[in-house]
């Protein structure tokens, strides 16, 4: 039996924009992404 | 009455004492095993003589990379695992990705670093990661709160053991070069530690959350190809430019997607400590992995041949503190309330991105998550009442923290015609370079490197059977 069928609703389908909204409005992701952003800076000016 | 308000009503108990302390010992020997493979990922590129570019290694070390990290997951546990994952936590791709961006950003950074300042100088600034490490895992994930100050003490002042051992190491491993331009390369070395430092925050909520590791590092390297070839194309000068140095690169291919590879092995080692013991002590422990890059140059290259007694000192002084603190952390357990501080942080996970309550409570027990929440899912499905619900609800959490075998079923039924073919392909690809491949024309030490290999393949072997018996990959 493949595991698939164990899971009869592992989880309700997330539409995409709601995904989007709870990762934009979590503060956690702006610490690494403001980091990244600072970093290509970095490799901009250094390069 | 699976809604994500009902499951987080009913969140299991905190895993068991014994529990606890087996996930930890498996931590940390991943920590060092950590160590050991990533510092052997540089020695086959030591073998590359060619006038190659530093971007255009790494990129080809990337490939490497992402071979290693779609087939390796695909041989464990199959790419069916990878799918339910997703379908459990869809967020956790975007963090993926975005640690792989990190992780090539910062990589470039310390090429540029060491054109500019030297490894000496380099090494040291871009080590400052697991500090950054130790802060972040504070601030945003509960780590070390409530963990006593005998914990903290070892936890940081190992840390900052390792950063002395580091920096003597760097300085005595380097050839003392004039700087060319001091300032712009200490910029690109302390961009890279923090870059570093902060790929770690993505690795983190993933483990909270639930998600497995060979799931993870399977979308992190979408992230690192992707930005390492933008990268390359942008400061390579063009694709043009870069498909002829790829062309000149052709007969070292092979040896720098071995050292992908080999650096797979470790950064996998280093994504299971990091779930078990934390960020604030796992990535720690794998920075051992310039002890190792040490001993590979040393032992196995010749390098460091007929220096001064005061280098050979700085070397020793350099090994001993890292070790030294390496011990420090290994021995700083994680306590019970420590580990309940972490389940808040991953409850509040779980709130945010309604995962399933028993997913989370599996993954931080080193249980099939998808299994822990396909249980769940069933009994509550057969029981209409709420009484009865949470009866179930309790089974499934014994069996979680017993540790019973519920991910077996899963490990035997995932596999399908995909992973048997990206396997083949990635063996094919491998096979057809080392053909291509041409043999290095360098004096090895030969006993020393088969000493190394074999010290290296202990680590897999006691590793892999770890994780294995007590969390089945999970």
């Amino acid at each position: 039996m493949r595991t698939e069928t164990l899971m009869p609703d592992a989880k309700k389908a997330v539409p995409p924009f709601a995904v989007w909204r709870q990762i934009l409005t979590d503060i956690h992701f702006w610490v690494p992404a403001i980091v990244l952003i600072a970093g290509l800076a970095v490799l901009h000016w250094i390069r | 009455m699976t809604s994500a308000t009902t499951n987080t009503n009913m969140l299991s108990p905190t895993v068991e004492a014994a529990r606890l302390r087996k996930l930890q010992l498996v931590g940390i020997l991943c920590g060092f095993g950590a160590g050991a493979w990533l510092g052997a990922a540089e020695a086959p590129t030591k073998l590359v003589k060619l006038g190659v570019s530093p971007l255009v290694v790494s990129l080809l070390m990337v490939v490497g990379v992402f071979l290693a990290r779609w087939s390796l997951p695909a041989l464990i546990r199959g790419t069916g695992q990878i799918r339910i994952d997703i379908r459990q936590a869809p967020h956790l791709i975007v963090w993926g990705i975005l640690a792989g961006c990190l992780w090539a950003v910062a990589n470039t950074l310390t090429i540029f670093a060491i054109r500019d300042i030297g490894l000496s100088i380099a090494f040291p600034l871009w080590n400052i990661n697991s500090l950054l490490g130790i802060f972040w895992g504070w601030l945003l994930f509960n780590e070390l709160r409530d963990a006593g100050k005998l914990r903290w003490l070892t936890v940081l002042g190992g840390a900052l053991l390792m950063f002395a051992g580091a920096t003597l190491l760097a300085i005595a491993s380097s050839a003392q070069s004039p700087a060319e331009h001091p300032m712009r390369g200490i910029a690109a070395a302390l961009a890279a530690g923090v870059l570093w430092g902060t790929m770690y925050v993505p690795y983190r909520k993933a483990y909270l959350t639930g998600m497995n590791p060979l799931s993870f590092i399977a979308f992190f390297t979408i992230g690192e190809l992707g930005m390492m070839l933008t990268l390359a194309v942008a400061y390579g000068g063009g694709p043009a430019a870069l498909s002829k140095e790829l062309a000149v690169a052709k007969p070292v291919l092979f040896w720098l997607m071995l050292g992908g590879f080999v650096w797979v092995i470790g950064d996998l080692f280093q994504q299971y400590a990091a779930k078990y013991i934390g960020i604030s002590r796992g990535i720690p422990l794998s920075n051992t992995n310039q002890l190792w890059g040490l001993l590979w140059g040393i032992l196995v290259f010749g390098e460091l041949r007929g220096l001064s007694a005061s280098l050979y000192a700085q070397v020793i002084g350099g090994s001993l503190l890292m070790a030294a603190g390496a011990g420090a952390i290994a021995l700083s357990g994680v306590s019970g309330k420590e580990h309940a501080r972490w389940k808040q942080a991953a409850d509040r996970e779980g709130q945010r991105y309604n995962v399933n309550a028993d997913y989370v409570q599996a993954a931080l027990s080193g249980n099939d998550a998808n299994i822990a929440s396909s249980a769940r899912d069933a009994s509550i499905a057969t029981n209409a009442s709420k009484a009865t619900n949470v009866s179930n609800a309790n089974n499934v959490s014994n069996a979680i923290n017993s540790g019973v075998s519920t991910s077996q079923p899963a490990m035997q039924s995932t596999r399908s015609w995909l992973d048997y073919l990206l396997v083949i392909t990635a063996t094919t690809i491998f096979i057809t370079l080392a053909i291509l491949a041409r043999a290095p024309n360098l004096a090895l030490n030969w006993p020393a490197l088969v000493t190394l290999a074999l010290a290296m393949l202990i680590f897999l072997a006691a590793c892999g059977l770890a994780l294995w018996r007590t969390t089945r990959f999970n």
